[in-house]
């Protein structure tokens, strides 16, 4: 197969490496708006952020027997996320190797043999060719022809603790690298519980027309929006606004780009889900959460806090809200999102969760509506010439790194800050600048 | 070998069709139909508050997602345990209409601009004899900002409850076209 494919895609493009970092300046704290905007930059960020980045393509509850799958997208490559005969999870390019029709096109299902209705050229859950039709004609009248080399371009695959992930990269570190002490935070959400998590079934689908970073920016540590933007949303939830925030027990914390900000407040986020009986849940388990993830994780499982891994994975702990922003060109991103619960989590809480996420953090969700208009109209004044000129302030929390006896990473005090949005930036600028 | 081009077992034919329900007098029916039309002039003039009051108190107002599945596949394309749109009670309903009549609902001010349109109407009986089922399908068309246009079109399944204060909506689906939504939100009820 690799012998076949013409390696990199890249092509020759306007912007140097001296270019890519006039457009970031983490000392001062500003960002060139031309990266919201600016095709070729939107190319090069597929070619180097989506076609290498390890990118969250699921969860092992959406396929748990042989034979399931479903369909996403790695950038602008949608793919095949099949387990097979060997339980083995294969991540494949939904593209025939013939003609380049999709392959499939249900979202989730069960099947055996992915035939091209093109052709109908039949492909097994681990991307090999396993038939088409007149075979033995290719046989006699194509010198060298080997199934072999037809199969669907295979991605990377690796999983942590239910979330898989995909590179197309083949130079691209481990995932475990990857992810580094991103783990210990991701452990929040995903080992509270010895059953472990699933995500509830379906997928909401929006589209949004803003930059894919922009949403990225705002979950990764933007939580200095959330009083203002959302105070409609929380007299809808809660009867009253968004309450005020003890800064100096926040903190803004971040590994590779990966970013999460958060209070230690247990339970503030989950409660703009509106249902009691999910705080007593969440309290009732408060013990048991720090007998397995110690004191200060314990108190990070339902707080007011947002978290997005590089480049576009997403989730609000509390919420238990998990989206990916898939970009559809400069200016568009196509939205997804599910519901994450612990699977030993009682069947009617599980039912809260699903109905509270909907009417939170969904496109008809009292706090979303006002994130898509904001993160729109950002996009959308970029294309005045006047207003490209001039950078965006980026430099709350300059001075705010401090070192922590027991939180990972690149740790900041208070989480109105700018700080992960710095780091984001920076793995950005790097993974741009990486011109091989 | 000779293909016959004629009728053959192959090619469908006709079935008969559901009876038109004789039952439903032209009374409900139109009844039903200035019911119909009341709540879109009510959703449109962001009469939010006196559409609830067109609500049962048991109200179930569901919007489902499609998921895309194959024909074969033994689970359904429609699931109500399924995350949904809308899936809410009079309560949840109540609570978004808060925050979009509430001052700072930012995404608001300056207000959406809809139309909902109601057509193709059907009514029957339902086995409870103060229940009526109503088949219709809408558009609704929203303006947003300067440019801004989005439509919606959809196929609704209600349940109209006789009360002492007239007709009340007590259950409603709703299945739009679309599957990935082409819009940032959802800020309209259908």
């Amino acid at each position: 197969m690799p012998t076949l494919t013409t390696g990199s895609s890249t092509r020759r493009v306007g912007w140097s490496k001296d270019d890519l970092r006039s457009l970031i300046d983490l000392e001062k704290g500003f960002i060139d708006r031309r990266i919201f905007w600016d095709q070729e930059i939107y190319q090069l960020e597929l070619e180097r952020i989506f076609a290498r980045c390890w990118l969250f393509v699921g969860h092992e509850s959406q396929i748990p027997n042989p034979d399931d799958f479903i369909t996403t997208y790695m950038g602008e490559d949608p793919v095949i996320v099949a387990r097979d005969l060997q339980n083995r999870i294969n991540v494949l390019l939904n593209s025939c190797p013939h003609r380049g029709n999709r392959i499939v096109f249900a979202e989730a299902g069960t099947r055996r043999r992915f035939n091209c209705n093109y052709h109908g050229w039949s492909f097994a859950a681990d991307g090999s060719l396993v038939g088409l039709p007149a075979e033995e004609l290719y046989e006699q009248t194509c010198p060298g022809f080997d199934k072999k080399d037809f199969g669907l371009i295979k991605a990377r695959v690796g999983t942590y603790n239910g979330l898989i992930f995909a590179t197309f990269d083949e130079e691209a570190p481990p995932l475990e690298e990857y992810l580094g002490d991103f783990r210990w935070y991701l452990d929040v959400l995903l080992d509270n519980d010895e059953g472990g998590t699933e995500f509830i079934d379906g997928s909401v689908k929006s589209q949004m027309n803003c930059n894919w970073k922009l949403p990225a920016e705002n979950f990764v540590g933007d939580s200095y929006h959330a009083a203002w933007t959302h105070n409609s949303g929380a007299v809808g939830m809660l009867g009253q606004p968004v309450g005020k925030i003890n800064q100096d027990r926040s903190f803004a914390v971040s590994v590779n780009g990966h970013g999460w900000q958060f209070g230690l407040d247990m339970i503030g986020n989950a409660m703009t889900l509106g249902e009691q009986e999910v705080l007593d849940y969440l309290r009732s388990r408060e013990q048991v959460v720090a007998e397995r993830l110690g004191k200060i994780r314990s108190r990070m499982v339902g707080s007011v806090s947002s978290a997005n891994m590089f480049p576009h994975f997403a989730f609000l702990p509390g919420h238990s809200t998990f989206r990916v922003w898939h970009p559809r060109g400069p200016n568009k991103i196509e939205l997804h999102t599910w519901v994450l619960v612990n699977k030993n989590c009682p069947e009617h809480i599980k039912e809260l969760y699903r109905k509270g996420v909907m009417r939170t953090f969904s496109p008809t969700g009292v706090f979303e509506m006002d994130d898509g208009e904001n993160w729109e109209h950002c996009t959308a004044t970029a294309a005045g010439v006047v207003a490209r000129r001039q950078k965006l302030h980026y430099g709350l929390g300059m001075n705010s790194q401090i070192e922590h006896d027991e939180l990972k990473g690149e740790v900041h005090l208070r989480k109105y800050n700018d700080a992960n949005q710095r780091a984001f930036y920076r793995q950005w600028l790097k993974l741009m600048c990486d011109e091989r | 070998m000779p293909v016959f081009l004629g009728d053959t077992p192959v090619i469908r034919r006709p079935a008969p069709p559901p009876p038109v329900d004789p039952a439903v007098t032209l009374e409900t029916y139109y009844r039903v139909q200035q019911f119909l039309y009341l709540e879109c002039r009510l959703l449109d003039e962001e009469r939010y508050e006196e559409w609830l009051g067109l609500l049962t108190e048991d109200i179930h107002y569901w919007m489902p997602l499609v998921q895309a599945r194959y024909r074969k596949d033994p689970k359904p394309r429609y699931d109500p345990h399924r995350m949904a749109y809308y899936d809410d009670d009079l309560f949840t309903l109540r609570r978004r209409i808060t925050r979009a009549l509430h001052p700072t609902a930012w995404a608001e001010d300056p207000p959406t601009r809809t139309v909902h349109h109601v057509s193709n109407i059907e009514v029957e009986r339902t086995d409870n004899p103060d229940e009526y089922r109503a088949y219709s399908t809408f558009t609704c068309c929203r303006g947003r900002n300067e440019v801004e246009e989005s439509v919606l079109h959809g196929r609704r399944v209600d349940l109209l409850r006789e009360t002492p204060n007239g007709l009340r909506l007590a259950r409603r689906e709703i299945y739009i076209t679309q599957s990935v939504l082409l819009s940032k939100n959802l800020n309209v009820f259908l």
